[in-house]
């Protein structure tokens, strides 16, 4: 990793000298922070820990809309347009929300492990990382009438080559054929199958 | 402990059981193993319903339903007992940990953390009067009042596209009325009211549907945005006219997120 650093510093560098002399600190620090994560191995996720939202009205701005730049090498190997995402997400960035009403898949096993697929891109839609938690998952199983208690595990262990290693009860990460069904699973939902 | 989880185990194991018990083909069951089996479930089933006990989520009449089956089904397992006896009480304990205490917990727990997603759907939200409506309408969503959650939600709405018309002027806003009813376009050619305002808060009169039609009229608002903030018009009017539409936490947290990212820190309406 390095290596690549080394060959990729010149440019970084340059970049930073296009910003104005008062942010270029900043704006080293931004571009390294990127470079890392768009360079080293994803890590397994830890349970996301709780988080306290900060209070009404202390106004940090949300960037609706915005794709974060996690997503964008996802849907361009997947060939998903912003057109095809509309269909499915909206918006189409944080604050994503599921647009189908109902889940596609034969039998509450399918349709279990499709929608464990599409909230790991609302996940990633909301912040780069293709992730979902069994909380998560459950409630919106329960929504859309494909929660089959008994089977839960069971159904989601069996697919278990669409999300990285994890233990019993962690969160759910795709992994590289998860992302692939998923775009065809978002594809079909797009074209109304 | 996750007690979803943890009921999901026992759900799991209970209808193995009762598969087991189903294709024994003696009218008792008599069995060491199955027995143990029965007992050991029932180990992993007292420290999760400590815990339902502890929380108020689930109903504790149901609790207590589901706990006496299962003193009855360990007492069954102490000796050779009849199979019938107990494919009545599996029957019971599946059903009612599912219905009754699994799928309420599930719903229970989503309801603890919606006002948590919604504060963050409307942190950026700095303006006052949205705020007053925004926090009255989070505390209902966390006391399981979704239909009223709903409802004062769309005050913050309906105050922001009032405030956006009535800026332009009640001179303008009637003419911009009257131009959106003369557009034959496909959008706009069933509007056919005749709008006359004297004064701003006339405005308020306005159907709802009426003023958001007119925001795309004026391209606050493009054919997608205006289609889903219609969504969440109708989801309002469903909950706050009688019918028998309950939304759940789901839906809520879909119409703030339309209805924050369409008008509420929608740039065109500030």
């Amino acid at each position: 990793m390095l290596d690549k650093l080394k060959a990729d510093f010149d440019g970084i560098i340059e970049l930073v000298n296009k910003a104005p002399a008062a942010l270029q600190e900043t704006a080293f620090k931004m571009i390294l922070e990127q470079w890392f994560s768009a360079n080293t191995a994803p890590k397994p996720v830890p349970p996301s820990p709780p988080t306290t939202p900060a209070p009404l009205g202390s106004g940090s701005p949300a960037a609706p809309g915005i794709l974060p730049d996690a997503v964008k090498p996802f849907l361009t190997a997947n060939a998903i347009t912003t057109d095809i995402l509309e269909k499915v997400f909206h918006p189409t960035g944080p604050g994503a929300q599921l647009l189908a009403s109902s889940i596609p898949g034969n039998g509450k096993a399918n349709k279990l492990v499709s929608l464990s697929l599409l909230l790991c891109v609302k996940q990633a839609l909301e912040s780069g990382s293709f992730t979902c938690t069994l909380k998560e998952l459950r409630e919106l199983a329960v929504h859309y009438d494909c929660y089959d208690s008994p089977n839960f595990s069971s159904n989601l262990k069996a697919n278990k080559k669409y999300y990285n290693l994890r233990q019993k009860g962690a969160d759910l990460e795709l992994s590289g054929p998860g992302r692939k069904k998923v775009g065809e699973i978002i594809k079909s939902i797009a074209a109304g199958e | 402990m996750d007690a979803a989880q943890a009921l999901e185990d026992i759900l799991e194991e209970l209808t193995s059981i009762q598969k087991d018990v189903n294709k024994l083909k003696t009218a008792s069951v008599s069995g060491q193993a199955l027995r143990k089996r029965v007992k050991n479930v029932h180990k992993n089933w007292l420290p999760v319903a400590g815990l339902l006990e502890a929380g108020d989520i689930v109903d504790t009449t149901q609790l207590q339903d589901v706990s006496n089956a299962w003193t009855t089904m360990v007492k069954l397992a102490n000796s050779a007992s009849p199979k019938k006896q107990y494919k009545a009480l599996l029957r019971i304990i599946i059903a009612k940990t599912e219905s009754e205490l699994l799928h309420k917990f599930i719903k229970g727990s989503a309801i603890q953390t919606i006002g948590d997603t919604l504060r963050k759907l409307a942190q950026p939200i700095a303006d006052p009067e949205l705020l007053k409506y925004l926090d009255e309408s989070i505390r209902c969503a966390e006391t399981n009042c979704i239909r009223a959650s709903a409802v004062l939600a769309w005050c913050a709405v309906a105050h922001m596209v009032h405030k956006r018309l009535t800026s332009l002027g009640i001179a303008t806003l009637n003419s911009e009325f009257a131009s959106m009813k003369a557009d034959k376009g496909l959008m706009f050619r069933t509007f056919t009211k005749d709008y006359v305002f004297s004064t701003d808060p006339d405005v308020q009169e306005a159907a709802d549907a009426h003023l958001i039609l007119l925001c795309r009229f004026l391209t606050y608002l493009d054919d997608t945005q205006h289609k889903h903030l219609k969504g969440a018009l109708d989801l309002r009017n469903g909950c706050g006219h009688p019918t028998g539409y309950q939304p759940d936490t789901v839906k809520l947290q879909a119409y703030y997120a339309d209805i924050t990212q369409l008008v509420l820190l929608n740039p065109r309406f500030a």
